[in-house]
């Protein structure tokens, strides 16, 4: 019948056009990944400068 | 002398990386692994940076690399902090390549890591990136099946609960850090784990805390974020007119952040909402908004779609002249894009409004001109042979209540 044969292209198409325009369920927004970072001005400023600049750089990283 | 000049191009990587020019910082620390270092600390950083670097600009092969690089250092020179970092970043590296075993192996290094330093921030950071990963491999899963979102195989079930556990539980250290920031990503990530598993209560408590956050932040994207997670929650508890209330909050958020392909995203979602409200003409509005700008982002696939929904929603109001000039158009665009399947609903549709229209239709070589005459008298009215209702066979068919509750 009709309504079947529609049905059946539905399915059909949902499996192959990309999720992105399809369906509501498809298109969840996630949060950002949050890397770890380094620096080398971390290591650098406790090597040559010193306690002082090194808590500062400290402080502005963990803002 | 070398050893300066290392440090000074990683410095200049640095500063590029953080002015937001990633590409420019690449450069930079890639001469700075030229020139070359025995501190190995700086070189870690380096590795690290470049690793960051690539994954930001998509490279994940590259990012891969330099992390493993950075992890090798890490342990050779026997810091602890360093592996723990460099092993939260592969694992996000590895995730998004889809090697979850193994990104699951990472961020859990990471997580005994920190708690072996009684590092509560890395711990937390761990337990993010934990749950990011199994809500990936549970997503990953799931649409690589073939069966329906709520009827879950339990391999999909099992890893998304982890992920629900593991932002419950860095939610419960980076509540009593009193990071909002933090508290907010794993809220809104929480709530989508919610509702891939069919909670959409939950789902929606969730994101309505992520949404407090945003505001008390002013962090607008994560306020569009929040309001189009809800309006898709909505949807599937069956309240259609609280979802199109969401989508348009989306929209205008779209507009003013001018991301036009989020834009055409609201768009499309407020066109399926009204079709499943049954104002036609609203969704015509919106699904031709929608095409506007699918056709100026030259997106053939969001075209095709457009085209696809415009020639239901004309069908519903019985204009049949539209419907088939826009499942002519889809037909077209299936062709153009090789979507066989496509091409096949466009063909189903054509010959069902041939039907309708009692033409001796072909796809092959009609064009709209033929089909004027008969047209004219039928337009306005709604035939009995209904396409209506196999078209709202296809736009339901996921998103009804009657079928979560099948799901549930």
């Amino acid at each position: 019948s009709q309504p079947m044969a529609g049905h059946q292209a539905a399915e059909l198409q949902s499996k192959v056009v990309p999720s992105k325009q399809i369906l509501h369920s498809d298109n969840m927004e996630m949060e950002p990944e949050t890397m770890e970072t380094k620096s080398v001005t971390d290591y650098f400023s406790k090597l040559h400068m010193g306690s002082l600049v090194y808590s500062c750089t400290s402080k502005r990283k963990n803002k | 002398r070398m050893e300066a000049s290392c440090l000074e191009l990683a410095l200049e990587g640095e500063r590029l990386c953080k002015a937001g020019d990633c590409r420019a910082g690449v450069s930079f620390f890639e001469a700075a692994v030229q020139v070359g270092t025995e501190d190995l600390r700086t070189l870690s950083a380096i590795y690290s940076q470049l690793g960051n670097a690539y994954f930001y600009l998509h490279e994940y092969a590259k990012a891969l690399e330099y992390h493993h690089h950075d992890l090798t250092l890490a342990r050779t020179i026997g810091d602890l902090l360093g592996e723990a970092k460099a092993s939260g970043n592969l694992g996000n590296t590895l995730k998004v390549l889809g090697n979850f075993e193994e990104a699951i192996v990472c961020c859990q290094r990471h997580l005994d890591i920190s708690r072996e330093l009684n590092d509560k921030v890395g711990e937390a950071r761990a337990l993010y990136n934990l749950g990011n990963v199994y809500h990936s491999k549970g997503k990953n899963v799931a649409s690589a099946g073939t069966h329906d979102p709520g009827d879950l195989p339990d391999d999909v079930k099992n890893a998304l609960q982890k992920a629900a556990n593991y932002y419950e539980e860095n939610l419960t250290i980076v509540t009593e850090l009193g990071d909002r920031a933090a508290q907010g990503r794993a809220f809104g990530n929480l709530g989508n784990t919610h509702y891939l598993l069919g909670n959409f209560r939950s789902a929606i408590l969730a994101h309505e805390q992520r949404l407090l956050i945003a505001k008390e932040f002013g962090d607008r994207s994560a306020e569009r974020r929040a309001y189009s997670n809800l309006g898709n929650a909505y949807i599937f508890l069956g309240e259609f007119e609280t979802a199109s209330e969401y989508y348009k909050r989306t929209l205008q958020l779209a507009r003013q952040l001018k991301d036009r392909a989020v834009e055409a995203q609201a768009c499309y979602s407020l066109g399926n909402t009204y079709t499943l409200l049954q104002d036609y003409e609203k969704a015509i509005d919106y699904h031709l908004k929608h095409l506007v700008i699918a056709q100026e982002l030259n997106d053939k696939i969001g075209e095709g779609r457009a085209c696809w929904s415009l020639g239901n929603a004309y069908t519903a109001l019985g204009n049949h002249d539209q419907a088939i000039h826009f499942a002519e158009r889809h037909l077209e665009i299936s062709r153009e894009v090789g979507d066989r399947s496509g091409e096949l609903t466009a063909r189903l549709n054509l010959s069902d409004l041939q039907m309708v229209l009692g033409l001796s239709y072909s796809a092959n070589n009609s064009m709209m001109s033929e089909s004027h005459v008969a047209e004219n008298s039928l337009n306005g009215t709604r035939p009995r042979v209904g396409r209506r209702h196999s078209m709202e066979n296809m736009e339901l068919m996921k998103l009804t209540p009657e079928k979560v509750q099948n799901w549930n």
